[in-house]
């Protein structure tokens, strides 16, 4: 738009609201509480009504695996805060190696799971396998609602990752500085709250016998 | 007035970004070391006390319950955020807990 041509809107160049952003990001993410709280509910009745089929099926989890990835998941929690630190300090080099950080700890962290995954579908623990069928209801339950939840959790883990991804580019472009952070913001944001359905999902499937 | 026409000003200047608190390095590593030590006692206690069936798990669910408030509060700003951010959050919690006790209600009174 050439200036000269005529009517400027006051706010042109500034249709930008931070705030609103942020304020919408929160909104989705309530969404995506009530989603797996949903499933914490059907988790509690089918563990209410399968006391000792669950206590005894969680001992099939691999305890010291769960925990690592907890780890990896706490400290890709802190790296990715950092980052809109280093972004909000205007060091977008900073900002882009603990983003990338993150990143390479969310493959980690699927890697941990593809391992974890392999283990029980070979046993044959997996929805629709044999040993799967003849298990009694109880523990087909358990593993049901495992690869249930945990797959929907590491769907959101590979979301949360291109999203950082697509943050490293833009900063990477300049799109993404001191001034506009926005986006760092509400990718750090989802990051954490799939942090924090993991820290619910990890003692309810791995720690309850 | 003259606090009020600053505020006007910033508030055009469209350094919104500016009069945000921003989180150190360090107070997210002290973070992180909380979480890690909740961690560390949430495995301890279920691996060890296991003879302590109910407890553990309520044990493990309330260690978990402070991880998440540790994570909302440092992690995701809520300390530097506008109170509007908490109450909304409070809303969905007090939503959340009302399914679950109303659930667990209907379930035990069958």
């Amino acid at each position: 738009m050439e200036h000269a041509t005529g009517f400027v809107l006051p706010n042109s160049g500034h249709n930008r609201d931070a705030e609103a952003s942020k304020m919408g990001m929160w909104l989705f993410l309530f969404t995506e509480l009530l989603l797996f709280g949903g499933l914490f509910i059907v988790y509690m009745v089918y563990r209410l009504m399968n006391h000792d089929a669950f206590l005894l099926s969680s001992f099939e989890l691999n305890v010291a695996m769960g925990t690592i990835n907890t780890v990896v998941l706490l400290v890709s929690s802190m790296t990715i805060a950092m980052s809109i630190t280093a972004i909000q300090k205007g060091n977008s080099i900073l900002s882009i190696k603990l983003l990338a950080t993150t990143l390479i700890l969310s493959l980690v962290f699927m890697i941990i799971k593809y391992f974890e995954w392999s283990a029980k579908i070979h046993h044959g623990f997996f929805p629709g396998m044999e040993y799967y069928s003849n298990l009694p209801k109880g523990e087909a339950l358990f593993f049901f609602l495992y690869f249930f939840m945990t797959g929907l959790h590491a769907l959101h883990i590979i979301i949360g990752a291109v999203l950082i991804a697509v943050v490293i580019y833009r900063t990477k472009k300049g799109q993404v500085h001191s001034e506009n952070y926005t986006l760092t913001e509400n990718a750090g944001l989802y990051w954490h709250l799939v942090d924090l359905i993991w820290i619910y999902l990890f003692p309810l499937f791995y720690l309850i016998h | 007035m003259i606090i009020v026409m600053e505020n006007h000003k910033n508030h055009h200047n469209e350094d919104q970004h500016e009069t945000h608190h921003i989180a150190s390095y360090k107070e997210h590593f002290s973070t992180l070391a909380a979480l890690l030590l909740l961690t560390v006692v949430t495995v301890v206690v279920s691996v060890f006390g296991a003879n302590l069936a109910t407890l553990s798990v309520a044990t493990a669910l309330l260690i978990a319950t402070i991880k998440v408030i540790v994570v909302a509060y440092y992690f995701m700003h809520l300390k530097y955020e506008k109170k509007i951010y908490s109450w909304l959050i409070l809303l969905v919690v007090v939503l959340f807990v009302a399914f679950t006790v109303l659930t667990a209600i209907e379930y035990l009174n069958r």
